[in-house]
């Protein structure tokens, strides 16, 4: 669970509202949010997912050094979405060839470092937030890349036929007891679900399974049924932390970006 | 957190070439990591902008000739929630500089440390994580 160095009793003006305390949460006597409280509801009774999110299986730190700058912490998944799985993810001989190519150019085309959208379910892991919107009908997931948002239908729709391929596809809802399970298709033939280039394709049927463990924790079932680029369907879960008494931060990539001429000799 | 090592050495071969230090937007291949530049000067400008802020240091090299290196540091919203504002770093400010050298173009480098001329570390502001509400949860 990432925590920032808050004075939740005591707020001074300052940049934003990075430390500025969320309200009607549940605290603990000192003030501190009491993340281990139980999941919240909607008024119908439903989990409600409502809040901004990140990645909580934090990656090995590459710096040790107290003041190194460069003190990150990132979802394992993020480098390869299918890290606990024993036998990695299934690649096809099309996938293999794909990341062939892929690592031998070093991640260099890899869309996410050309500021291309934080398609889902790769942006569940990136380092920037996710922020869920739940009602009863939609619910809607912003994401601090590129200011980005993703719909996903809870009124009962069924799924697209033959859609227009997007970055995040066409997304719908319906609940499994306390479990919100999402559908996937219409997703773009050329994505990339992590760091080291694991494909997915226009073949996809994705599906993700969101439970709210408690207040502070949601886990995320990935499951991916994607014919191109896998000899089976797969299943990776993840952890999600809930983050609260700050705020979301746009990252705009485009602004400025200036690593990819580094490229091109 | 014992059970990152299994993780992590499946990882090693990949994830050293793909996804080494302070990824946020880019792979960064385009730097040897297993390099070091380190430099002292004054900061002639510092650009607080997405997807990465960038700092530009003024250096005397061995020939007595200036040059200007540009660093380039973590995503302004990384620094914001470790601390860091736009005027933390700010020109005329003098520095010593320590990263990985960009492997096609001189005086080009990612930064790893940003301390005073001293050495002094500028900015110790970190994240905190609680690993034991991770550890604590079912599917791990």
């Amino acid at each position: 669970m990432w925590l920032f160095v808050l004075g939740v009793g005591s707020i001074e003006p300052s940049a934003q509202w990075l430390n500025y305390p969320t309200p009607g949460i549940p605290r603990l006597p000192g003030g501190a949010p009491n993340l281990k409280a139980p999941a919240p509801r909607t008024p119908d009774g439903k989990p409600d997912f409502s809040g901004m999110w990140f990645a909580n299986t934090p990656s090995r730190d590459f710096c040790k050094e107290k003041d190194c700058i460069q003190e990150e912490r990132m979802a394992r998944e993020q480098i390869n979405l299918g890290i606990k799985l024993k036998d990695g993810l299934p690649y096809t001989e099309w996938s293999k060839e794909q990341m062939k190519t892929r690592r031998a150019n070093g991640g260099r085309e890899d869309p996410h470092a050309y500021c291309m959208p934080p398609n889902f379910p790769r942006a569940w892991t990136l380092p920037q937030h996710s922020r869920i919107v739940q009602t009863p009908g939609m619910m809607v997931v912003l994401h601090e890349f590129n200011a980005a948002y993703r719909e996903i239908y809870l009124d009962g729709r069924p799924l697209p036929v033959n859609p227009n391929p997007t970055w995040n596809g066409y997304s719908t809802g319906h609940w499994d007891g306390d479990t919100l399970v999402i559908e996937t298709n219409g997703i773009r033939d050329d994505m990339w679900l992590d760091i080291q280039g694991s494909p997915i394709t226009e073949s996809a049927r994705v599906t993700e399974r969101l439970t709210r463990v408690n207040f502070g924790l949601m886990q995320i079932e990935i499951s991916v049924n994607d014919p191109k680029a896998y000899t089976r369907p797969w299943s990776a879960t993840i952890e999600m932390a809930l983050i609260v008494d700050t705020q979301m931060l746009e990252e705009i990539c485009m602004d400025n970006e200036k690593d990819t001429r580094l490229y091109k000799k | 957190m014992t059970n990152r090592l299994p993780h992590l050495v499946i990882c090693l071969s990949v994830c050293l070439a793909l996804a080494p230090a302070a990824w946020a937007h880019h792979s960064q291949s385009e730097y040897d990591l297993k390099g070091k530049v380190e430099v002292e000067g004054a900061v002639t400008k510092v650009e607080w902008r997405s997807p990465h802020a960038w700092i530009y240091v003024d250096v005397v090299n061995d020939k007595g000739e200036t040059v200007n290196w540009s660093f380039e540091l973590p995503s302004p919203v990384t620094l914001m929630r470790r601390g860091w504002t736009r005027d933390s770093l700010k020109p005329g400010d003098r520095v010593k500089v320590t990263g990985a050298p960009a492997r096609n173009y001189p005086s080009i480098a990612i930064a790893n440390f940003i301390r005073d001329d001293k050495g002094k570390p500028l900015f110790t502001g970190t994240t905190k994580v609680n690993e034991s509400e991770s550890a604590s949860t079912p599917s791990r």
